[in-house]
C-alpha cells in the first residue's frame, strides 16, 4: 500500500533536493558568487513545478473513452489524449489574452502612443549583447537572403551598422534612420494587431518591414524620389507620347486630304486612256509632295528598284513542261475511276450505310428526350401528331464532279465564256457532242452563244429569228407563264436555255439565286404543262426535265425543295387521284434523283407515294388502270437497281389481272386481299383485238368505242404480265421468293386457260413465257433455300467493372472520386472547424473581458469605498472638533458663569 | 306580343314560346286579330269548365276544336295545350275518381270524362305519329304531363299508367312515328336521361315490344334510344331524379339499382335476340364493351349473341372477339375452337382492314400467355408474316414487333429465325435440292400446321422493303433479342398519311445536308433519243417505261 500524500511528497521533496540539510553561511556566499545560486534556484523551481503536476490529479484531463487497442494505434493524436492539460492551456491563454487584449482593452478610444519595435527590446530574457548579436545576425542574414538572388554584380559590403540611429559607414553618406516604411509598416502592424488579437506579429514579418526600405535606398543612391515626383514625371511623358502621337496624325489626315483631292484628275487618267494607267503611279504625287527632288534619292531609289527587279527575278517561276496531253485510253480509264467512285458512292447510300447511323442516332436522342420513350421512334416512325422531319443524309459528290467535268472539258482553256459555256452546258462527262446537240439541235451555234454573252444588247439573227435573245429570270411560275405567253411550246428549250445562258452565275452574283428559283420553277412549270388539255410533245417535257436535271447538279435544295413541295400537294389534296403531270414529275424523280438509296429526302416520300397509290386506289375504269399500271411501272424502275421489295406493286396487278381476266377466277389465292371494280372490266376475247404499246395519253381517255377498250384491255394484261415477269426478275434472289410469287403463278395459270382459242396468238405467248420463267425460278429458289439462321451473333458479354484499389488505405481519409466534391467537403470541414475555434476564442475573449471589468469595478468600487469611509472619517472627525470646541465653549461660558 | 295577351294567358304563352310552335309575330296582323280571337275562346271555354261542372260539355267542344277545325297535320295546340291544363286539374281534383258513395249521376259524369279523357290521349298519339315534327314534340309533352297527373293522383292506375295505359301507347307512338328523329332524340334530352324512373319503364317497354319480330327500321329505332342510356347507376345510387314523386316504401323496385339493371338486361336480351342486320350487330358489337356489358347482372346471357356473332366471320368476328374473350376469362366459357377461329380470321383483308389495330390489341391479350404451345404460336407468326408479304407498310410496321414479341415469350420459336443443322443426311439434302416451306398455309387447325419447321423467310425478304423505317424494323428479327418487348401500341394506328408527312413535314424546311442527284443526265426519259449512239440498245435509267409506253404523241 502506498503511503499517504504527505509522505510522498516529503518524499519527494528529498529527492529533488528542495528540502535537505541547511548550508553553511559559507557555502551561500560561494554560490552566490558564482553564480550557482541562480542556477539552483530555477532547478529548484522546475522541480517544484514538476512535483505539483504530479501531485495534482485534476490538472490532467482523463481521456472521457479509454482507448480501444491502443497498442495497435499507432495515431500520434490517440496517444496525446492522455495528456491534456486544461489548466496549462487555460492559464496560457490566459496570458496571452492578458498581453493582447487587456492591452487593447486599456488602450480603447485612446489615439496615438509609441512602440518599441527594435529586437528584443521587449525580451527580458535578453543580455544586451546578446540583443545587439541578434540585430546585426538579423541585419547581415536578410541582406544576404533578398539580394543574394538577383544580385549579380557583389559591390559592396551592405551590412550597415548604426549607433544610436546614426549610420556607422564611413562613406560619409548621412542616412536618416527615420523612414517612412517603417512608420508606415508599424502603422500596419498596429493595425493588425487590432484586427485580431490571435495574430502575433513575428520577428521575420517586421525584419521584411525593414528590408523594403533598405532596398529603395540603394536603388536610388543620389536622392529618393517622392512619389508625388514619380508621378509627374511618368505623366508628363505619357502627355508627351500622346502629343506626337497626335501630330503623326494630323500629318496623316492632311496626306489624304491631299490625295483626295487628286482623285478626280487620277479617275480621268484612267478613263481616259488605257495607257497612261500604268505610268500614271498611283503613289508617285504623294511621294513627290512628301519628298522633294534630290538626287542622292533618285539614286537610291533606283538602287532600290533594281534590288527588287533582282529579288522578283531570283523568285519567279521557271517554266516548267505542261502537263502532257493525255492520251484516250488514260481519259478513258480516268472516267471509268471516276464513275467507280461514283457507284461507289451509291452503293453505300444504296446499303444505307453512311449518314443514317447517325441519323439514326439523332433519332434515337429524339426519342430518349421524350417523356414516354416511344419504341417506334427508333426506327424513324412517328405518328402524324407529333411531325418530325427527316432531312437527307447522304453524301455529296456533286460539286467535285461538276469541277472534274469541267476540266475535261476539252475547250477548258480558251477562254473565260467558253468555259462558262462548258459548264452551262453541263458537260456530260461521257459525250461532249451530245451535249452539244442538246444545246445546239434547237437552238444556236456555240458562237452565237457567245456573242450573245459578250455583247447581250446586240441583236442576232437565227433561225428561229422571232425569239427576243433576253429574258428575264422568272421568279414566280406565274411570271414564267407570263413570259412564254407568245411563244410557241417548241421554242420552249430554246426560251430555257437562253435564260440559263443569260442568267449564268459567272455573269453577275444574284444570278445564282436567281437561277435557284428559276430550277423550282421549272419543276412547277413541267407539271403545269403535263396537265394541258392540248398534250405537249414528250420531247419538250423531257428536255425541260433534263434542264432541271442539269439545274438541280448546281441547286440540289431548290430543286428538292420543289419536288417535294409537289408531292406534299399530291400527298394532300390527291393521293389516289394522280393527274399526268404528277406522273411526268415523278418519272422526273427517277431520273434526277438516285431512287436507289436507302433514304433520300425526295425518292422515299415519292416511292411511299406510288405504293400508296397502288394500296389504296379504286378502280373504276380502264383509265384507272392505265394510270396504275404506269405508277406500277414507275414503281418497279425505282428499284431497278436497289431491288427492294414492294408488296402493293404485287397486290395491284395481281388484281388488275383479277378484273381483266376474262372469267372469274373462283380460287382464292393464298394471301392475296382482291378488290372488286364497281363494274366489269373483263376482256372479251373479240377475235380482232390485237396487241398495241400502250400509249400514255391512255390514261386520259374516257370515251372509248368498245373495240379500242377490248384493245386497251389486252394491252394492259400483257403490260401486267410483263411488269410480273420483269418483277420476278428483280426480286429472284429472295429469300422468300416463292411466297411472293405464288398467287401471282396461281393467278397467271388460270389467266391462261381462261383464254380462248382465238385470242391474241402475243398474249397467249407472254403469258405462258411468264409463268414458265416463274417456273423455273421456283424451282431455282426452291434449291436454294437453306434453313433461316440469323442468329449467329457473338453471344453479348456481361458488362463488367475492374475493381479499384487503394494503396495505403486509410479509413480516416475520405476517398471521394470527384475531385470537385472531395474539395468542396474538405473546405467546408476547414470552414467548420475554424468557425468552431473562432467562437470559442471569442466567447473566452469575451468572458475574459467580463472578468477584466469585473476586476476593475471591484477596484473601483473598493477605492470608492476607502474614500467614501475617509471623508466620513474626515467629516466625524471635524464634527467631533466641533463638538467638542462647542462643548469646550459651553463649559467655557458656564465657567465664566 | 306580351302587349297583346293578358296576364291569365301567360303561362300559355309561356308554354307557346318554349314549344316554339306558333310564332305570332310573323303573322300579318288580320290573322294576328283571328288568332287571338280563338285564343279568347279557348280561354273563355277553360276558365268556363273551372268554374261550374255544369260547362264540361266545353270539355266536348274543345275536343272538337282539336279534331275537327283543322286538319290532322295541323292540329290546333292552343286546344291541346288548354285540354292537357283542364284534364289535369281534373285529375288533381279527384274528378276522375269514381269514389265508392257517388250518386248514379255521378258516376255517369265521372265515366263520360273518363271517355274524354281517352279520346283526348287518343288524339295526342295521333299527333306524335302523324304530325309535323314540332307538333309531335310539343304532343309528346303534353302526353307526358297527362301521364305524370295519371301516375300521381289517380292511386293504383300509377303501374297501369306506365305499363299498359298511357305510357305504353306514347312509347310505341314514339317508335313507329314516321320521320321522328327530331323527337326521338327530344325525349331521350329531356326524359330518358333527365328522369330515372322514365328509363326504368322504357326499359320495360322496349322488352315487351322487341319481344316480336321487327323489322331493321325499328330496331334501328330501338337501339337509338337504348344505346343513349349509357348510364350505368353504381351499386350503392340514389334514385333521386324521378318524373312522378316516388313513394319510399321498401322493395319499391324503382329504388333498386338491381331492378333497374334487370330491365335493361331484359331489354337489352330482347332486342339481341330479334333479328339483326349486319351493319347493326356490328354498331352493337362495337358498343358492347363500354354500353352494353355495364348493364348486365349475367354477362353470360350475352354469349349466344356473341358466338353467333364470333362464328359469322368477317369484321363481325373480329368485333365479337373481346367481348368472348372476357366471357371466357371471367365467366368460365368454354369455347374450344377460340384459337383455331382466331388463326382463321388472320386473312387477306384483315391487314387491309380499318380494325386492324384493334385486333392487333387483342390478339396481344390472346397469345400473352407463355402456357400455349409453341405449335400455335409459330402459326400464328408465320401465317403473320406470310400476310406481311402482301400487307401494305402500316401493317408491317406492326407485325414484326409482334412477331418479336411473341418469339421473346416463345423461345421455342425461335428455331424459325435461327436453326443450326447439325444432321450431316439433312445437309446434304438441302446442297442437294433445297427446301420447300414446310409450313402448310391451307390447314385449318393452328396446332398442325407444322409452322415451327418452317424459317421466317417471309420477315427476311421484308427486310429489303421499299421504305427505309420498315425495312429497319424488319430488321429486328435478325440483331440481337436484347430488348425484352416492344411496346407494341407504338406500331399501331400508322397510315399512309401519317407516313408521308412524317416524311414530307408540313411546310419546306432548310435540309441539313444537299440532297444527292443522279450524277448521270440521261440521254432520253421519254423518248427515243440518240438511241442509234448507243447500238439501238437502250440501258438508260427508265429502258423498261420506254419499252412498255408510248409517248409519241
Amino acid at each position: 500500500m502506498a503511503p499517504s500524500q504527505l509522505k510522498q511528497l516529503k518524499a519527494s521533496l528529498h529527492e529533488n533536493r528542495i528540502l535537505g540539510p541547511q548550508q553553511s553561511k559559507k557555502q551561500k556566499r560561494a554560490n552566490a558568487k558564482s553564480g550557482a545560486n541562480r542556477q539552483n534556484r530555477i532547478q529548484r523551481n522546475a522541480a517544484l513545478q514538476g512535483i505539483r503536476e504530479r501531485f495534482n490529479p485534476f490538472e490532467i484531463k482523463a481521456p472521457v473513452k479509454s482507448v480501444k487497442f491502443g497498442v495497435a494505434t499507432s495515431s500520434k493524436a490517440i496517444r496525446d489524449r492522455d495528456y491534456v492539460r486544461p489548466g496549462v492551456t487555460k492559464s496560457l491563454g490566459e496570458e496571452r489574452r492578458r498581453a493582447t487584449l487587456l492591452k487593447e482593452l486599456h488602450s480603447r478610444s485612446k489615439v496615438g502612443g509609441i512602440l518599441d519595435r527594435r529586437f528584443g527590446e521587449n525580451d527580458p530574457t535578453m543580455t544586451p549583447e546578446e540583443k545587439a548579436a541578434e540585430r546585426f545576425a538579423r541585419e547581415s542574414q536578410k541582406r544576404f537572403r533578398k539580394e543574394a538572388l538577383f544580385n549579380l554584380e557583389d559591390e559592396e559590403e551592405d551590412i550597415q551598422l548604426t549607433h544610436m540611429g546614426q549610420s556607422i559607414s564611413f562613406g560619409g553618406d548621412t542616412n536618416d534612420d527615420f523612414r517612412e516604411d517603417d512608420i508606415s509598416g508599424s502603422d500596419d502592424d498596429m493595425f493588425q494587431n487590432t484586427q485580431s488579437s490571435e495574430r502575433k506579429r513575428s520577428f521575420i514579418d517586421e525584419g521584411g518591414m525593414g528590408g523594403v526600405g533598405d532596398e529603395d535606398e540603394e536603388e536610388h543612391p543620389e536622392r529618393k524620389k517622392t512619389k508625388a515626383e514619380v508621378m509627374k514625371e511618368l505623366i508628363a511623358k505619357s502627355k508627351f507620347y500622346k502629343h506626337e502621337r497626335q501630330k503623326a496624325k494630323e500629318d496623316d489626315e492632311d496626306l489624304r486630304a491631299e490625295l483626295d483631292k487628286e482623285l478626280p484628275s487620277l479617275f480621268e487618267v484612267v478613263q481616259g486612256a488605257s495607257l497612261p494607267v500604268k505610268q500614271g503611279p498611283l503613289l508617285g504625287d504623294s511621294e513627290k509632295v512628301e519628298i522633294p527632288d534630290n538626287a542622292r534619292k533618285d539614286s537610291k531609289a533606283a538602287d532600290r528598284e533594281y534590288d527588287q527587279r533582282l529579288k522578283q527575278m531570283t523568285f519567279e517561276k521557271r517554266s516548267k513542261p505542261t502537263d502532257r496531253i493525255k492520251t484516250e485510253e488514260e481519259k478513258a480509264e480516268e472516267e471509268a475511276e471516276r464513275l467507280k467512285t461514283l457507284e461507289m458512292a451509291r452503293l453505300r447510300r444504296m446499303r444505307g450505310e453512311e449518314g443514317n447511323l447517325e441519323d439514326e442516332e439523332v433519332r434515337a436522342n429524339q426519342s430518349d428526350s421524350e417523356l414516354m420513350p416511344d419504341d417506334a421512334k427508333v426506327f424513324g416512325l412517328s405518328q402524324p401528331s407529333n411531325i418530325h422531319l427527316e432531312l437527307g443524309a447522304e453524301d455529296e459528290d456533286d460539286f467535285v464532279i461538276d469541277e472534274s467535268l469541267v476540266e475535261t472539258d476539252s475547250d477548258a482553256s480558251l477562254s473565260f465564256i467558253q468555259n462558262d459555256w462548258g459548264e452551262i452546258s453541263e458537260a456530260r462527262s461521257e459525250s461532249e457532242e451530245e451535249e452539244d446537240q442538246m444545246m445546239n439541235g434547237l437552238t444556236f451555234p456555240v458562237d452565237g452563244t457567245r456573242e450573245v454573252l459578250s455583247a447581250p444588247t446586240r441583236g442576232f439573227e437565227s433561225e428561229n429569228g422571232n425569239l427576243a435573245f433576253t429574258y428575264i429570270c422568272p421568279e414566280t411560275h406565274q411570271h414564267f407563264l407570263d413570259i412564254i405567253k407568245k411563244i410557241q411550246t417548241e421554242d420552249l428549250p430554246a426560251v430555257i436555255q437562253r435564260i440559263r445562258a443569260l442568267h449564268h452565275p459567272r455573269l453577275h452574283s444574284d444570278n445564282k439565286w436567281k437561277l435557284a428559283r428559276f430550277s423550282a420553277v421549272l419543276v412547277e412549270h413541267v407539271s403545269y404543262m403535263a396537265n394541258q388539255s392540248e398534250r405537249p410533245s414528250f420531247t419538250i417535257l423531257e428536255n425541260i426535265l433534263r434542264h432541271i436535271h442539269s439545274l438541280a447538279k448546281n441547286y440540289p435544295e431548290n430543286v428538292a425543295t420543289a419536288f417535294r413541295a409537289h408531292l406534299r400537294c399530291i400527298a394532300t389534296e390527291r393521293p389516289l387521284k394522280f393527274l399526268p403531270g404528277d406522273l411526268v414529275i415523278l418519272t422526273g424523280v427517277l431520273t434526277i434523283f438516285p431512287t436507289s438509296d436507302h433514304f433520300h429526302t425526295v425518292t422515299t416520300p415519292a416511292n411511299l407515294c406510288l405504293a400508296r397509290y397502288l394500296g389504296q386506289s379504286t378502280i373504276d375504269s380502264l383509265t384507272d388502270l392505265a394510270i396504275g399500271a404506269y405508277i406500277a411501272n414507275l414503281c418497279i424502275q425505282y428499284q431497278v437497281l436497289a431491288k427492294r421489295f414492294i408488296p402493293e406493286f404485287m397486290n395491284y396487278c395481281l388484281n388488275a389481272l383479277h378484273m381483266l381476266c376474262p372469267v372469274e377466277i373462283k380460287e382464292v389465292h393464298g394471301f392475296l386481299p382482291l378488290r372488286k371494280p364497281t363494274r366489269s372490266l373483263r376482256l372479251h376475247c373479240l377475235k380482232h383485238t390485237t396487241y398495241r404499246r400502250i400509249q400514255f395519253w391512255d390514261i386520259l381517255e374516257t370515251e372509248l368505242s368498245p373495240s379500242s377498250a377490248e384493245e386497251l384491255k389486252l394491252s394492259l394484261i400483257c403490260m401486267f404480265i410483263s411488269l410480273i415477269d420483269f418483277a420476278a426478275d428483280l426480286w429472284s434472289t429472295k429469300s422468300a421468293f416463292k411466297e411472293m410469287f405464288d398467287a401471282a403463278h396461281n393467278t397467271l395459270l388460270r389467266l391462261s386457260n381462261s383464254y380462248r382459242e382465238d385470242i391474241s396468238p402475243h398474249l397467249q405467248n407472254q403469258t405462258k413465257a411468264c409463268v414458265i420463267k416463274l417456273e423455273r425460278l421456283f424451282s431455282q429458289a426452291r434449291t436454294s433455300r437453306r434453313p433461316l439462321a440469323l442468329h449467329n451473333h457473338r453471344p453479348l458479354a456481361i458488362k463488367t467493372f475492374v475493381p479499384k484499389f487503394e494503396e495505403n488505405f486509410n479509413p480516416d481519409r475520405h476517398y471521394d472520386p470527384n475531385q470537385e466534391r472531395a474539395e468542396l467537403n474538405r473546405l467546408k470541414a476547414e470552414h467548420k472547424r475554424e468557425r468552431k475555434g473562432a467562437m470559442r476564442e471569442l466567447r473566452k475573449d469575451a468572458n475574459f473581458i467580463a472578468r477584466e471589468a469585473l476586476k476593475e469595478k471591484k477596484e473601483r468600487d473598493v477605492a470608492y469605498e476607502k474614500k467614501f469611509k475617509r471623508i466620513i472619517a474626515d467629516i466625524q472627525g471635524e464634527e467631533g472638533r466641533e463638538a467638542n470646541s462647542y462643548k469646550r465653549e459651553q463649559k467655557k461660558r458656564q465657567g465664566i458663569r | 306580343m306580351s302587349a297583346l295577351t293578358g296576364g291569365a294567358q301567360g303561362s300559355k304563352k309561356r308554354k307557346k314560346d318554349a314549344n316554339g310552335t306558333i310564332d305570332t309575330t310573323s303573322l300579318p296582323s288580320k290573322r294576328l286579330a283571328v288568332e287571338q280571337d280563338a285564343t279568347a275562346t279557348i280561354q273563355k271555354l277553360e276558365d268556363q269548365i273551372v268554374e261550374s261542372r255544369k260547362f264540361y260539355n266545353n270539355i266536348a267542344t274543345l275536343l272538337s276544336m282539336l279534331n275537327a277545325r283543322t286538319s290532322k297535320d295541323e292540329p290546333n295546340l292552343t286546344v291541346a295545350v288548354a285540354l292537357c291544363r283542364i284534364f289535369c286539374r281534373l285529375i288533381a281534383g279527384g274528378d276522375l275518381k269514381e269514389q265508392s258513395r257517388a250518386t248514379e249521376q255521378e258516376k255517369i259524369i265521372v265515366a263520360w270524362l273518363k271517355e274524354r279523357c281517352q279520346e283526348y290521349q287518343r288524339a295526342l298519339l295521333d299527333v306524335i305519329r302523324q304530325a309535323e315534327a314540332s307538333f309531335k314534340v310539343t304532343a309528346l309533352h303534353l302526353s307526358m304531363r297527362l301521364a305524370n297527373a295519371r301516375a300521381a293522383h289517380l292511386p293504383g292506375s300509377e303501374t297501369h299508367v306506365w305499363l299498359t295505359g298511357l305510357f305504353k301507347g306514347v312509347f310505341e307512338a314514339l317508335i313507329e312515328a314516321r320521320e321522328g328523329e327530331s323527337l326521338r332524340s327530344e325525349f331521350v334530352e329531356q326524359y330518358l336521361r333527365e328522369y330515372e324512373d322514365i328509363r326504368y319503364y322504357t326499359f320495360m317497354q322496349i322488352t315487351v315490344y322487341a319481344a316480336e319480330r321487327r323489322n331493321p327500321e325499328i330496331l334501328e329505332r330501338l337501339i337509338f334510344i337504348i344505346s343513349q342510356c349509357d348510364v350505368v347507376p353504381q351499386p350503392e345510387h340514389e334514385f333521386t331524379k324521378s318524373y312522378v314523386k316516388l313513394e319510399k316504401k321498401d322493395r319499391n323496385p324503382l329504388l333498386s339499382v338491381g331492378a333497374h339493371k334487370k330491365r335493361a338486361q331484359e331489354a337489352w336480351l330482347a332486342i339481341l335476340k330479334n333479328e339483326l342486320s349486319d351493319p347493326q350487330r356490328k354498331q352493337l358489337l362495337r358498343m358492347m364493351s363500354h354500353t352494353i356489358v355495364p348493364w348486365f347482372n349475367r354477362p353470360e346471357l350475352l354469349m349466344d349473341f356473341l358466338t353467333d356473332s364470333y362464328n359469322s366471320g368477317g369484321s363481325t368476328s373480329l368485333l365479337a372477339l373481346s367481348g368472348l374473350f372476357y366471357l371466357i376469362q371471367e365467366k368460365n366459357l368454354d369455347y374450344p375452337q377460340f384459337y383455331p377461329k382466331l388463326y382463321s380470321l388472320l386473312d387477306a383483308d384483315l391487314l387491309h382492314s380499318k380494325h386492324r389495330s384493334r385486333f392487333f390489341r387483342l390478339m396481344e391479350t390472346f397469345l400473352a400467355s407463355t402456357h400455349l404451345p409453341a405449335t400455335l404460336v409459330a402459326s400464328f407468326i408465320k401465317r403473320l408474316s406470310r400476310l406481311a408479304l402482301n400487307a401494305p407498310p402500316t401493317a408491317i410496321v406492326a407485325i414484326v414487333p409482334f412477331i418479336y414479341n411473341l418469339l421473346k415469350s416463345h423461345p421455342t420459336c425461335t428455331f424459325m429465325i435461327h436453326r443450326a443443322i447439325h444432321d450431316k443426311d439433312w445437309i446434304a439434302e438441302l446442297e442437294m435440292e433445297g427446301m420447300d416451306d414446310p409450313f402448310d398455309p391451307n390447314e385449318q387447325d393452328p396446332t398442325l400446321t407444322n409452322a415451327i419447321e418452317s424459317s421466317l423467310w417471309e420477315i427476311e425478304a421484308l427486310q429489303s422493303h421499299y421504305h427505309p423505317n420498315v425495312a429497319a424494323i424488319a430488321r429486328i428479327i435478325s440483331e440481337q433479342f436484347t430488348k425484352q418487348a416492344y411496346n407494341l401500341e407504338d406500331f399501331l394506328d400508322y397510315t399512309y398519311q401519317g407516313m408521308l408527312i412524317a416524311e414530307l413535314g408540313v411546310e419546306e424546311r432548310p435540309f441539313k445536308k444537299a440532297p444527292v442527284i443522279e450524277f448521270q443526265i440521261p440521254k432520253r426519259i421519254f423518248t427515243d433519243r440518240l438511241l442509234e449512239e448507243d447500238r439501238g440498245e437502250d440501258t438508260a435509267p427508265g429502258s423498261m417505261l420506254r419499252q412498255l409506253w408510248d409517248f409519241s404523241t
